[in-house]
């Protein structure tokens, strides 16, 4: 059985928000799969669901053959770390480990060796009376995480774990789930950072409750097929405000000095029109996973906007 | 001396024998949009406490806004607005509703209120949400909204403590369009960040490293100090293996992995490529592309965290 | 085995994590140990039932040695206080009026000629029946003064009159003092609003501060959940009751006469179902705030009002009598009364444990059942 996390048709709505219309989603043994998507997309309901912590309202869940809602001893094989903060904060860190470490049963031989590699990957062990109240935000994350792999899961669930967490523990969080996966680990992580999308064995993305797309991130972006450009010349405030009110432009950004333009599809020559009588003038570049989500979720700002106004009238 | 908005003289922090702020000093001009990097736990947030009056320093002092941070703490607080890391809006009020509350507290009421908030919500571009329940909005623009309140009181300088944290890249570019255009007229923008493409938007930027500031300049000099030589950007299969021949070929200082591919940065003589492509294709590697990119501030963080003595004690060659 | 174990195993970790929050939160320490002991000492001491100095006037209108003998009879009474002479009956309307004194006695003129001729005499008091309580408290206490002092003074075989003849034999509690009846009503009283607060606060705290999304994704139970939590809390709860009762039987003292373990078990049966209680609230509640509310008010009024604290459960009508059979507070007050005060034992207060452990068991099936493992 290579398949450890499977769900069909998953439906769930709250009050009259459809959270997730029709989800299915799949992860292997030894395979990282990156869940990415607009904020409110329904990430972090999936995330819940598949953990058992949400019911859908319609479509099937397993996890590694089981339903994690009706059958709690998949626990035991499942790793979960949330996107909240949802340690005990008047807890050391030592006590944190010790409490989930008891709920899951560890003997304490295996507890101790497998606390001190933990502590030692993420460099908390000097820390180890602090409360964790008092750690920053990476090492709260870098906690949360050795908490949740205390007990070696199966499959392991996670909800941006490296939001606030800083460039250099990032780095040594990745490294050790690169090698975790290697081990045969079945990873589902959510993050807001295309960066870490684009290092994931597959990329999800989910938008307004539905999967838009599903598949390697190299794939995603050769199939790709908006325009990706750097816009060089012209005063920089009217050409970004140009930009912006272009219909064709999906999203526009600095990159160092330049700007660089995602467009929609055949609409080069448009633009390239438009930007010459500001004096200034586009090159291509190579189009990463980043440019991919804000192609296909361009029409999400606005749509959030035209929700809000809908509520205000 | 005055006309910089922040001016920090030999600041320090202590924390029994735990120096959590050591000795920092720069200054921030008026208008600029400033950037503070820093490993988690390096200090960043002391900082800011510090320059926003919430917490004395041990030694040294800072002048916010024309205000002594050690003497005159409360003085400091009115002048500037502060949005801090976690989310602080009441969600079970509107928009409008918060707003208000804010704006009661820094003392602002009645018409002089209202076209407060009239100005700040057309600044964020969220004049139609208004009326909207803070819980049924999406992160990002909760986001501006917090900005929104920070705004209220027309401070002359802003500080934005990790504003953009778990925030989609969409709603991240909206949210950087806002801080530019607060700066263009004339706010002065003190944010910290963990997304080093956001930081590449600051006009300077200031990196700690245990407690100390290592490094203080523009991005595009950062780079030229601390990273050296020619930045290559390596994709293809098979990557990952293949790196560890890298380590052992001359003139290469250093591999990072970088999304999906490879940074390899190396000396001028090797600067077209082809002899890492061909290192790489011979340790098993296949479909290797090299194309030459500029370094990003992620790699000048990293190697500030690694040789935060200075960037003459990384690897030799092409430093200026 | 190995399941048995784990079992065991979960509700020791929850147990002793729950026992390290208590330990670093000072403020849930003061409020289960210092508290009950506070609370016994201030109601032990401001809500009692004998009446003390109750303010008397006199009027003489006989101007003897034996009205004279009678009015200061009254003074010296440690139960009544004397506040002044009056000239007639007309002004005690007076000093009612103005609260000065709640009882006036009047005695007529030919008094001590009356009483030397062995005739009848009267006395009139007058009391001031806006507080029932307290004129039956002054009827009773004066009667007992002046019919003390009058005998002196009457002939041998004369009777000397009075409105009503009294003749009361208290068991249990002679000289009539309502501390040994307050002080188990409060300590049930007082137990039952902190246990229920305690653990309504339990897991109303979790799910405000997100840990319960982190528990829930680990293999642990709703039974361990509910039992873990509980222990640490029925351990402060027998200190605080421990602590209650020796500081009634040191400042009230308040006897013990009964079977220790009976009480132990009463005790403890009381506090599972108090506990149990504040779980079944904070399973529905998920805010602090909430579980505050309802721990207090569903705590509080029944043990108080329906527990036989203040008012005999006879007294009561018909519906809420029944009803009272449900508040652990009223078994759990019968139970102490019994041990401390008649010597109690199992034998007698069978159908206290009883009734007790029924309500425990039920709250803790409740929590436990409705404890639902989900977030939404």
């Amino acid at each position: 059985m290579s398949t450890v996390l499977e769900t069909s048709g998953l439906f769930r709505r709250f009050g009259k928000t459809e959270a997730l219309r029709g989800v299915d989603v799949s992860v292997r043994r030894g395979e990282l799969v990156g869940l990415v998507g607009p904020d409110g997309a329904g990430k972090t309901t999936l995330v819940r669901v598949l953990a058992g912590l949400l019911a859908p309202d319609a479509g099937t869940v397993r996890v590694l053959g089981r339903d994690p809602s009706k059958d709690p001893t998949v626990r035991e094989a499942m790793g979960v770390m949330p996107q909240r903060y949802s340690l005990y904060g008047d807890l050391s860190i030592a006590e944190n480990l010790q409490f989930f470490g008891r709920l899951f049963g560890l003997r304490k031989k295996d507890f101790d060796e497998r606390t001190k590699r933990l502590l030692d990957i993420t460099r908390l062990a000097p820390f180890t009376e602090r409360r964790a109240d008092a750690l920053s935000g990476g090492m709260y994350k870098k906690l949360a995480l050795a908490c949740a792999l205390l007990h070696q899961p199966e499959v392991l669930l996670l909800d941006e774990p490296t939001n606030g967490v800083d460039p250099v523990s990032r780095r040594e969080l990745w490294e050790l789930l690169h090698e975790l996966v290697a081990q045969g680990m079945g990873v589902l992580l959510a993050t807001p950072s295309m960066d870490e999308a684009a290092r994931c064995h597959r990329v999800i993305l989910l938008d307004q409750g539905r999967v838009l797309a599903d598949g390697p991130p190299e794939l995603l972006v050769r199939e790709l097929d908006h325009p990706v450009l750097e816009v060089l010349g012209g005063d920089r405030n009217v050409v970004d405000a140009a930009l912006l009110a272009h219909p064709d432009v999906r999203a526009a950004s600095p990159a160092g000095t330049r700007l660089r333009v995602v467009l929609a599809p055949g609409s080069t020559e448009r633009v390239r029109v438009a930007l010459a009588a500001l004096g200034a003038r586009m090159t291509p570049v190579v189009a990463d996973f980043e440019d991919v989500f804000l192609a296909r979720t361009a029409h999400h700002e606005a749509v959030a906007e035209a929700g809000a106004e809908a509520r205000a009238s | 001396m005055t006309e910089h908005a922040i001016e920090v003289h030999g600041l320090s922090k202590h924390f029994g024998a735990f120096r959590a702020v050591d000795d920092v000093s720069f200054h921030v001009e008026t208008g600029e949009i400033f950037g503070y990097l820093g490993a988690n736990g390096a200090g960043k947030s002391t900082t800011i406490r510090m320059l926003c009056g919430l917490l004395g320093p041990t030694t040294g002092d800072a002048t916010v806004a024309g205000h002594s941070v050690a003497d005159d703490p409360l003085g400091v607080r009115r002048a500037i607005g502060y949005m801090s890391q976690k989310f602080s809006l009441y969600v079970d009020l509107t928009v409008e509703d918060n707003l208000a509350f804010f704006g009661g507290a820094y003392g602002l009421s009645g018409k002089h209120l209202r076209t407060r908030m009239d100005e700040v919500l057309t600044l964020v571009d969220l004049r139609d949400a208004r009326t909207a329940n803070t819980a049924d909005l999406p992160g990002g623009i909760r986001q501006r909204v917090a900005l929104a309140n920070a705004l209220l009181h027309a401070p002359r300088i802003v500080f934005l403590d990790e504003p953009t944290a778990g925030v989609d890249p969409a709603s991240r570019r909206a949210f950087w369009r806002l801080i530019r255009r607060l700066a263009n007229e004339g706010t002065t923008v003190f944010v910290t960040t963990h997304y080093m493409d956001e930081a590449e938007y600051c006009a300077r930027i200031g990196l700690m490293v245990a407690g100390r500031l290592v490094a203080l300049d523009t991005p595009s000099a950062l780079k030229t100090l601390w990273v050296p030589g020619t930045m290559l950007a390596v994709h293809g299969a098979g990557l990952g293996p293949a790196a560890r021949a890298l380590d052992t070929l001359a003139g290469v200082h250093a591999v990072e992995p970088f999304g999906a591919g490879l940074h390899v940065r190396v000396g001028a003589d090797l600067g077209d490529g082809a002899a890492v492509t061909r290192a790489l294709l011979a340790a098993g590697a296949s479909d290797v592309s090299v194309v030459v990119t500029e370094a990003s501030l992620e790699d000048v963080f990293l190697a500030a965290v690694a040789t935060p003595e200075g960037p003459a004690a990384t690897a030799a060659g092409g430093a200026k | 085995m190995n399941g048995i174990r784990l079992f065991f195993l979960r509700i020791y970790a929850v147990a002793f994590k729950e026992a390290l929050h208590v330990r670093r939160d000072v403020q849930t320490m003061i409020m289960a140990l210092v508290m009950p002991v506070v609370l016994v000492l201030l109601f032990g001491f401001g809500v009692s039932f004998d009446l003390d100095h109750l303010a008397i006037a006199v009027a003489d209108q006989d101007h003897t040695p034996a009205s004279r003998a009678v009015a200061h009879a009254l003074e010296t009474s440690s139960d009544l206080r004397l506040v002044g002479g009056l000239d007639s009956a007309a002004d005690a309307e007076q000093a009612f009026h103005r609260g000065d004194a709640v009882g006036v006695l009047v005695v007529p003129r030919g008094f001590a000629a009356k009483l030397a001729r062995g005739e009848p005499s009267d006395v009139q008091l007058l009391v001031a029946g806006s507080d029932g309580s307290t004129a039956i408290q002054v009827l009773a206490k004066a009667e007992a003064v002046i019919g003390a002092s009058a005998a002196r003074f009457a002939a041998p075989g004369a009777s000397v009159s009075l409105p009503i003849s009294v003749a009361t034999y208290i068991r249990y509690n002679p000289e009539g003092r309502s501390a040994l009846m307050i002080v188990p009503g409060l300590v049930a009283y007082i137990l039952a609003i902190i246990a229920v607060l305690l653990t309504a606060l339990a897991i109303a705290r979790e799910w405000e501060r997100g840990s319960m999304e982190q528990l829930f994704c680990t293999p642990v139970g709703r039974v361990e959940i509910v039992v873990g939590k509980l222990l640490p809390y029925l351990v402060l709860g027998v200190i605080a009751v421990l602590l209650v009762l020796a500081a009634g039987a040191w400042v009230f003292d308040v006897p013990f006469r009964g079977d220790l373990w009976t009480l132990a078990a009463a005790a403890v049966l009381f506090l599972i179902g108090m506990l149990g209680q504040g779980l079944v609230i904070s399973v529905l509640a998920r805010n602090q705030m909430i579980a505050t509310q309802a721990g207090v008010l569903s705590s509080m009024l029944p043990s108080m009002l329906l527990s036989g604290f203040l008012f005999p459960v006879e007294n009561l009508p018909t519906p809420l009598r029944i009803f009272s059979n449900l508040v652990p507070a009223r078994h759990f007050i019968a139970a102490l009364r019994g041990v401390l005060l008649r010597g109690n034992g199992f034998a007698e207060l069978s159908g206290e444990l009883l009734a007790l452990a029924a309500f425990a068991a039920t709250m803790l099936l409740i929590a436990a059942l409705r404890f639902r493992r989900r977030l939404d």
